[in-house]
């Protein structure tokens, strides 16, 4: 294919920076330490100079951020903070980052890497005031919505540093609108790609390049003004630097900012050897998806599947992490394949909220860590064309996994406060059309960066709070993003049950509902949530969230009606799910899958609900007291607490409700016998679900998901096979299970 | 860092901990010396007295146990050799019907039961729920977790296994029958 020539490669080195790169890396091979550094001279001959300029390498870049983000025309970068700003080594690794999406530590990082490997020394070149752009996740980001903008920081003549932030964008100019795009199921879909070009020059963007966003995206301010933001931050950074540089030369910043990443591969291993053990981790988790039927859909693949995302980490006795999805599935035609520079942003987003909390967080943590990623499988795509637009819709499954492993290893260890039972999916809704202005318009709603999180081994999970991608979690203020958009909020509630049972329980997700006003032509389009299977797991005897949901919405309705009339409405589904179809009349459907359906209008009624995190511990030891509390905060209904907890209450006004102790325990010791009486031997269980497995007798979309495995990984296969005592030559080949067209 | 006192490790095992102490562990540097406070607050815990190697889960311990390494239940039940997948010696519910799944998500959108199954692993003696897969039905059972025990002593606590056998000392606080796990909380 055409961009095969530019894969991120060794290629012969055409440049002093492409020298410079090359040299690191043999030193790195021929040592184990970053540029060959076996000793930090710098530190230990003034350890308080080396903490202070790494301090204020990272105050550059937050304080950087923090002033962007007052250019920024995006809810999603004002309200929401996704953005990071970082410094670079002139090879491209990173030293020092700000808060915000952690997940580019080492995006950027392959993103310059690629453009010296590229030879743009030569052409373009790279020179004083030059601003270059990416958005390609084959060159280094994660999808398409998450643009990134770098410079080169000369000192004398000389490049000593890259600067470089990322912002996701709300709306890409993609075939729905919006970031990411859910109907994209080629790269050709995705929206306005811009790879690795130089956008700006003598700090300056271009009307060139403007002209081409102006023109190209729904709803360009957001895009362009972000452009002007991400370059203030790293002129700002550029101008910091070369002031600190005035104080302690360039040298002695270009050693120490090696020092600092080799400093952190020396945390990275060192923190996982005193918060874990040695070992062979397994998890898992699943994603299904349905567009049968879906308008716009083509039929370049199976429209209905099951992915399987399996994940062994292993920890060495070094300390060293390495993660390996064997027995991924394939990728597909779907928008949610990923990249290996997106792998590296799920784990690095990861291992800063649980390893890396303090200290060095850089390119030292990513060489103290490894993911193998299988060739042509969904982590490691064989063909560039391929769409990445909604990676996160795996990524967020297969990196909770990861955090569940991890914490398998803090319990073990003891450190019992930081197991956590992982993120979860944030399905995301973006719409377009004509806003309540007349105009038209795009928009990302970015109250998705607020699930519910898993459970702790200590404590219920976060409520309404948590997402993995985005450590500063926050759904925005209802009234900003209603100005954005034409939808008013009838209601944003907190969806009771919707955290995983435990005996802590995952946190709760919200629900909105909205009545869409003042258009005739809203486009939604919804993406990232799995059907008919749990996208996510508890621990410890913790069930999974509920992460299934389903669309309701009801067109046409009689709302405006209603309000004359003094009548209530509606701001939720209600405890049984079942209060739109109550109280409105209209057109009422469900949709399962991703929403993508013909334009609403004024007067239709919208809802979309998130996920809550998995369950830590059994159910049946909760704690009575904490339930109660959340009956009372609406977080836990009563039937829940009896049913699934065993709870039994004194029989008073549901207001002044309280604990029968005595009836919880005999309820609760009647629920373990019955548990040993529906259980069987797991050895019996075994022995009856061979004989399913031999007949392959599961839907297509299971025998499916089990072939392409098989054909992808022949490891899986054997592991398979041996597992169920199969003959060798057993396979799903043969049953109806045909390969994918896109195979 | 400076450890913590054992009444605190194991009131903080319990999630008994109040919260603003909590916190400030969390917040804190770790403390070099917990996995050993850990492993005794967890000892005082279990009504057995074979010695406990590594904590695996919630109730699931790696012990030694006449000289072999076994995992137990919390309520003393023994799954068999540690080099062997626990869940393959307890109990197992699987719930796929759309019945036995509200069960658990009353009012809640739940998985196809043809697509998904739970799992839930029991333990023979005490019916805790131990761990609870979901997945795909046919996909084999998960080993959470395998450790190098041996390496993790030797090389990381700097004190091999070979040299400490035998049986922790007499257990004080190990009240609770045989059959049931510590009643935290009714």
């Amino acid at each position: 294919m055409k961009l095969a020539h530019m894969m991120d490669g060794h290629r012969a080195s055409k440049g002093p920076l492409a020298d410079q790169l090359a040299r690191s890396e043999r030193l790195f091979a021929s040592t184990g330490h970053y540029a060959g550094l076996e000793d930090l001279e710098l530190r230990q001959a003034d350890p308080l100079r080396f903490e202070t300029v790494h301090m204020k390498l990272r105050a550059f870049c937050v304080s950087a951020r923090e002033m962007a983000r007052r250019i920024s025309a995006s809810p999603g970068v004002r309200e929401v903070g996704e953005m990071v700003v970082a410094l670079y080594t002139p090879e491209g690794d990173a030293v020092a980052l700000s808060n915000g999406i952690m997940v580019h530590v080492h995006t950027m990082s392959r993103f310059i890497k690629w453009m010296i490997r590229n030879e743009y020394e030569g052409n373009p070149g790279i020179a004083p005031g030059d601003i270059f752009a990416n958005n390609d996740a084959f060159i280094g980001t994660v999808q398409v919505p998450d643009v990134m903008d770098v410079i080169p920081i000369f000192h004398e003549g000389r490049l000593i540093a890259w600067a470089g932030a990322v912002c996701h964008e709300l709306e890409a100019g993609g075939i729905t609108p919006g970031g990411d795009v859910a109907l994209a199921q080629e790269r050709y879909a995705e929206g306005l790609f811009v790879c690795a070009e130089k956008i700006g020059v003598n700090d300056t963007i271009r009307r060139d390049y403007v002209i081409r966003c102006e023109r190209n995206l729904r709803m360009p301010i957001y895009w362009v003004l972000d452009e002007q933001a991400k370059v203030a931050a790293c002129i700002y950074i550029r101008e910091q630097l070369l002031e600190l540089v005035a104080d302690i030369g360039a040298e002695t910043l270009v050693s120490l900012c090696r020092e600092f990443i080799e400093e952190g591969r020396r945390s990275q291993l060192a923190r996982t050897r005193q918060l874990t053990v040695p070992g062979t981790y397994r998890g898992h988790a699943f994603y299904g998806h349905i567009t049968s039927g879906k308008p716009g859909f083509q039929a370049l693949g199976d429209p209905d599947w099951l992915y399987a995302i399996p994940i062994e980490m292993t920890i060495g006795v070094d300390g060293k992490i390495m993660l390996d999805f064997e027995g991924a599935q394939p990728w597909g035609y779907h928008s949610m394949n990923c990249t290996p520079a997106g792998m590296d942003g799920g784990m690095f987003v990861t291992l800063t909220q649980h390893m890396n909390y303090e200290g060095m967080v850089n390119a030292g943590a990513w060489l103290a860590t490894e993911l193998r990623l299988p060739p042509g499988s969904w982590t490691n795509p064989d063909r560039e064309t391929c769409a990445t637009a909604t990676s996160w819709a795996l990524l967020l499954p297969a990196f909770g996994v990861f955090q569940r492993l991890l914490s398998r290893g803090f319990l073990a260890r003891g450190f019992v406060e930081e197991v956590f039972v992982g993120q979860v999916n944030s399905p995301m809704i973006e719409m377009g059309g004509i806003n309540q202005h007349g105009d038209e318009f795009g928009i990302a709603h970015f109250e998705c960066a607020a699930a519910g999180s898993g459970a702790l081994a200590i404590k219920d999970g976060l409520d309404t709070a948590y997402v993995g991608w985005n450590p500063e979690s926050d759904m925005g203020n209802v009234e900003i993003w209603e100005q954005e958009m034409p939808l008013l909020y009838l209601g944003r509630s907190i969806l009771p049950n919707s955290g995983g049972a435990g005996r802590f329980r995952g946190g709760n997700a919200f629900l909105s509902t909205w009545l869409v006003s003042k258009t005739d032509e809203l486009r939604l389009v919804t993406s990232e949530h799995s059907s008919r299977v749990f996208d996510n797991a508890g621990m410890c005897g913790g069930y999974p969230a509920p992460t299934c949901q389903v669309h309701r919405t009801v067109r046409n309705s009689n709302i405006a009606q209603r309000a004359r009339n003094r009548l209530p409405l509606v701001h939720d589904l209600g405890p049984g799910q079942d209060r739109l179809a109550s109280r409105l009349d209209g057109i009422h459907e469900q949709t399962e899958g991703p929403f993508i359906a013909a334009p609403m209008k004024s007067g239709d009624i919208f809802t979309h609900s998130y996920n809550g995190g998995g369950g830590y511990g059994d159910p049946l030891a909760r704690c009575p007291k904490l339930t109660l509390t959340d009956m009372r905060n609406g977080h836990s209904s009563r039937r829940h607490a009896e049913v699934v907890h065993g709870i039994r209450f004194l029989e008073s006004s549901e207001s002044e409700l309280a604990i029968d102790w005595d009836a919880t325990k005999q309820a609760r010791k009647s629920m373990l016998r019955n548990r040993l009486e529906r259980a069987r031997p797991v050895s019996a269980w075994l022995s009856e679900e061979r004989q399913r497995v031999m007949s392959r007798d599961f839907v297509p979309e299971v025998r499916k998901m089990y072939a392409a495995a098989m054909r992808l990984s022949p490891r899986f296969a054997a592991e398979f096979r041996q597992f169920w005592s199969l003959p060798s030559e057993f396979s799903f080949e043969d049953t109806g299970a045909g390969k994918d067209p896109s195979k | 860092m400076k450890g913590y006192d054992r009444k605190t490790i194991g009131d903080l095992l319990e999630g008994a901990l109040p919260w603003q102490q909590t916190k400030q562990i969390m917040s804190s540097y770790k403390d070099d010396d917990r996995f050993l406070k850990a492993l005794a607050a967890h000892q005082m815990r279990v009504p057995w007295k074979a010695r406990i190697l590594l904590p695996l889960g919630e109730n699931l311990y790696i012990v030694l146990k006449e000289g072999q390494r076994v995992v137990r239940c919390s309520c003393g039940f023994v799954f068999g050799d540690a080099s062997r997948n626990w869940k393959l010696g307890a109990v197992v519910l699987v719930r796929k019907t759309r019945q036995e799944l509200e069960e658990i998500y009353p009012h809640a959108d739940v998985c196809d039961g043809n697509w998904m199954e739970l799992r839930e692993f029991i333990c023979p003696s005490c019916a805790t729920l131990l761990e609870v897969e979901a997945c795909a039905p046919g996909y084999p059972i998960v080993e959470d977790f395998r450790p190098d025990l041996d390496a993790f002593y030797s090389e990381w606590l700097g004190a091999p296994l070979e040299d400490a056998s035998g049986e922790a000392s007499p257990n004080e606080h190990g009240g609770s029958s045989l059959s049931q796990p510590p009643d935290r909380n009714t």
